[in-house]
C-alpha cells in the first residue's frame, strides 16, 4: 500500500532569537516516518520536543531545512506556494489546540468554509455540512456561533470542519489540551470512530495519556529526534493497551 | 462569494466600538465635505446668476468679424441688420428677451477737466425687461425717451474725478464710425457702482439711440439674450445657432464670464484641498485601525491560510471589509450631512460679508447628488487604499508563526 505520509530524514532549523548570525537551533533532526492510509497515529513527547514542528511539516505549512516530506506521494518540497496551498486545501484537514474557529461564522458556516474555498456548489455544501455536523453530534447546534458553544462542542465543530471535505489526512495539534476529561474522552472517541468508520488517517500530537491509550501507534519525540515508533494493537481486535507490537528507534 | 461577503460584513461589526469610531470619522469627513461643498455650490450658483443678471445675459451674439480683428473705427465690426437678428432670436425657444448694446469709448469733459470713458449704450426698456438693472448709488436709471437731454449713468469713480453729481451736465466726445469727431451733451441721471473700482473710474452708460447718433451709425456691437432659465442655455444655444446668419457668432455666458470662472476655479481648488485633507485623515486613521484588526486576527488568518485559503482571498477580504466600512461611513455621512444641511438652511444663518460686499452672505447649503457621490467615493477609496498595507501583511503571514500567535 502507498504511504499517505513519508517523512525522509527531515531536519528543521530556526535562527536563534532572530539573530543575524548563523546560529541555528534544530527543532527536528533527521526525522523519518512513514504513515499508511487509515492509521490513527499519535506523536508524543515533552514540550519543545518538536511535535508541532513535525505536524507543521507534514501539514505543508512549514518547509524542512533538510530532507523531504511526501504527502500522498507528492514531494511537497518541489511544490510552489500556490500548489502547497491547493494540496492543503484538498488533502489535509486541521484540528487545532485552541479550536481556531472563525468567531463571526456559525458552526455550520465554519464547517462549510473548507468547501467554500474548494468551490463546491452550494447545494452540495449544505448536504456535506449537515452530514459532517451529524457525524460529530452537533446537528442541533449548527446555527450557533462559537462563543455560544462549550469547549468540547467547539472542538467537535473543528473536527467536522477538518473532515467535511473528505481529506486524505487529518492533522490535530494537541486536540484535547484545552478540554476537560469528559470532553476529551468524547473527542477521542469521536476521532477514533471517524478513523474506523470512514478510514480517515489521523495524525495528532499529544501528551495526553487518555488519548495515547486509544492509539494504534505512538511516535515518541525527544529533543527533535524520533526516539521510538511503537505499534500498538487494534482495540477492536481486542489487543491490550500498551502492548508493543513493533518498535523502531530512528 | 455571498458567504465571503457575509464574512467581511460580520467582521466589520466584530469590534463594534472601534467600528463606531471609524464610522464616526468617515461619516464626519463626508458630512464636512457635503456642508462645505454645498455652501460653495450655493455661492457659485449665486455668483453665476448674479453675473448673468448684472447684464451679461445667457447668450450674446456678435459678428464673426468682431473676434477676428480689432476695430479700426467704432462699430467697424458691429451688427448691421440687428433688428432682424433680434426678431429671429426673440422667436427662439426659452428666449425671454433680446437687448442690443454698443460698446464705445471717448473723452468726457466738464468744461474744466477731461477724462477717458468706456461707454455702454443700451436700450433701457429691453434691459429692464430682462431684469438687468444697474447698481445705482444715487439718482435713477436712464429713461428711454428720445427727445430732450441725453441722460447718462456714470461710474462713481468717474463722477468723483470729474467732480459731478446727479443733475450736472457733461460733454462726450467720440470718433464716429467714419472717423470724424462728434460730441453730445449729457445730463447725469444717476451714479452707479459696477463692483470694480477700475471700471467705476471709466464707466458711462447712455441710451442706444443717443449713442448711435453720436457715433453716426445704426449698428450695434452685440445682442444680449436673456433666457427663462440658466439651465436652458445649451438647449437655446443649439436651437438658435442654426437660425443665425453665417456671419454671426453666438457665445454662451460661460465663455464670457471670466471672473465667474476664476471664482469657480478658486472654490474648486479649495474643495479639492478639503477633499485631500479628508482623504488623508481617513487614510491615516484607518491604516492604524486596520493594522490593529490584522494583529488581533493573526491566528485566525493563519488558520484560514492553513486550511488552504489562497493568499489573494485574504487580501480581498481585508479590502472588502475596509470598503464596506467606507460605504457604511459614507451612508452615515450623507444622511448626517443632509440632515445638518436642512437644519442650517432652516436656521437662516449668515456669514460675515466678504471683501467688496457690504451685506452678509446667507449660509445656505445645496443638497447636490453629485457632491454626495463624490464625497462618498473619496472616503470609500481612502479606506480601500488604507487597507492595502494591512491586507498584504495579513496575506504574507507565515502560517506556522501566525498559528502560534498569542
Amino acid at each position: 500500500m502507498n504511504a499517505i505520509v513519508q517523512v525522509e530524514s527531515v531536519t528543521r532549523s530556526f535562527p536563534l532569537n532572530h539573530s543575524k548570525t548563523r546560529n541555528l537551533v534544530s527543532a527536528l533532526r533527521e526525522a523519518s516516518l512513514r504513515v499508511e492510509p487509515g492509521e490513527f497515529l499519535a506523536i508524543s513527547g515533552p514540550s519543545g520536543s518538536g511535535k508541532t514542528t513535525l505536524l507543521n511539516l507534514i501539514g505543508c505549512i512549514d518547509q524542512p531545512t533538510l530532507g523531504r516530506v511526501l504527502v500522498d506521494e507528492v514531494d511537497t518540497s518541489a511544490l510552489s506556494p500556490a500548489r502547497l496551498t491547493a494540496l492543503r486545501r484538498e488533502k489535509i484537514g486541521f484540528v487545532f489546540q485552541t479550536f481556531n474557529l472563525i468567531p463571526v461564522f456559525t458552526a455550520a458556516e465554519n464547517v462549510e468554509y473548507p468547501l467554500l474555498i474548494q468551490g463546491v456548489a452550494s447545494g452540495e455544501r449544505r448536504k456535506r455540512v449537515a452530514e459532517a455536523l451529524e457525524s460529530v453530534g452537533l446537528a442541533a447546534r449548527a446555527h450557533h456561533r462559537p462563543d455560544l458553544l462549550s469547549g468540547g462542542e467547539r472542538q467537535r465543530v473543528a473536527v467536522a470542519r477538518a473532515i467535511v471535505h473528505r481529506p486524505a489526512l487529518v492533522l490535530a495539534d494537541e486536540p484535547t489540551a484545552n478540554l476537560d476529561t469528559q470532553n476529551a474522552t468524547q473527542l477521542i472517541d469521536l476521532m477514533r470512530g471517524l478513523n474506523e468508520r470512514l478510514g480517515l488517517t489521523f495524525i495528532f500530537s499529544t501528551h495526553d495519556a487518555r488519548l495515547l491509550e486509544h492509539t494504534e501507534r505512538i511516535v515518541r519525540l525527544c529533543d527533535g529526534q524520533i526516539q521510538a515508533d511503537t505499534q500498538l494493537g487494534n482495540h477492536d481486535e481486542g489487543v491490550g493497551h500498551g502492548q508493543v507490537f513493533a518498535s523502531r528507534v530512528s | 462569494m455571498g458567504k465571503f461577503l457575509l464574512l467581511a460584513f460580520r467582521n466589520v461589526f466584530r469590534n463594534r466600538r472601534r467600528t463606531a469610531m471609524t464610522l464616526l470619522m468617515v461619516g464626519g469627513g463626508v458630512t464636512g465635505l457635503l456642508l462645505s461643498g454645498g455652501f460653495f455650490a450655493f455661492m457659485i450658483n449665486g455668483l453665476r446668476e448674479h453675473t448673468i443678471q448684472e447684464g451679461l445675459g445667457h447668450l450674446q451674439i456678435f459678428t464673426a468679424e468682431h473676434f477676428r480683428r480689432d476695430e479700426v473705427h467704432v462699430l467697424d465690426t458691429g451688427i448691421d441688420n440687428w433688428r432682424q437678428v433680434a426678431a429671429t432670436v426673440q422667436a427662439g425657444p426659452h428666449v425671454r428677451g433680446v437687448a442690443p448694446r454698443i460698446e464705445f469709448y471717448g473723452m468726457v469733459s466738464n468744461g474744466a477737466k477731461s477724462s477717458v470713458f468706456m461707454g455702454s449704450a443700451v436700450d433701457p426698456v429691453a434691459e429692464s425687461s430682462l431684469g438687468f438693472t444697474p447698481r445705482l448709488t444715487s439718482g435713477k436709471d436712464i429713461s428711454p425717451k428720445a427727445d430732450g437731454d441725453v441722460q447718462a449713468l456714470i461710474g462713481a469713480g468717474l463722477a468723483k474725478s470729474m467732480s459731478v453729481k446727479v443733475g450736472d451736465g457733461l460733454t462726450l466726445l467720440a470718433v464716429t464710425s467714419d472717423g470724424a469727431l462728434n460730441g453730445v451733451d449729457v445730463q447725469i441721471a444717476g451714479i452707479v457702482k459696477t463692483g470694480y473700482d477700475e471700471m467705476d473710474a471709466r464707466y458711462l452708460r447712455i441710451p442706444l439711440t443717443s449713442a448711435q447718433r453720436l457715433l453716426q451709425s445704426d449698428r450695434v456691437t452685440n445682442l444680449v439674450v436673456g433666457l427663462d432659465a440658466t439651465a436652458n442655455t445649451d438647449a437655446a444655444a443649439a436651437a438658435l445657432a442654426p437660425r443665425l446668419p453665417g456671419t454671426m457668432v453666438l457665445k454662451k455666458w460661460i465663455d464670457l464670464a471670466s471672473y465667474y470662472l476664476q471664482v469657480r476655479n478658486m472654490f474648486s481648488g479649495i474643495f479639492l484641498f478639503l477633499g485631500l485633507i479628508v482623504f488623508f485623515m481617513v487614510l491615516m486613521a484607518s491604516v492604524n485601525t486596520l493594522l490593529m484588526a490584522m494583529f488581533e486576527r493573526t491566528r485566525e488568518i493563519g488558520t484560514m491560510l492553513a486550511m488552504g485559503t489562497p493568499r489573494g482571498w485574504i487580501v480581498s477580504l481585508f479590502m472588502l471589509e475596509a470598503t464596506l466600512t467606507g460605504i457604511l461611513g459614507a451612508v452615515a455621512g450623507v444622511a448626517g450631512g443632509n440632515l445638518l444641511g436642512v437644519v442650517i438652511n432652516a436656521s437662516g444663518l449668515h456669514m460675515p460679508p466678504p471683501p467688496g460686499l457690504t451685506v452678509p452672505i446667507l449660509f445656505h447649503v445645496l443638497h447636490l447628488p453629485s457632491l454626495m457621490i463624490g464625497s462618498s467615493l473619496i472616503v470609500i477609496f481612502s479606506l480601500a487604499f488604507a487597507s492595502i498595507l494591512p491586507a498584504i501583511r495579513a496575506s504574507r503571514l507565515q502560517i506556522a508563526e501566525a498559528l502560534a500567535h498569542v
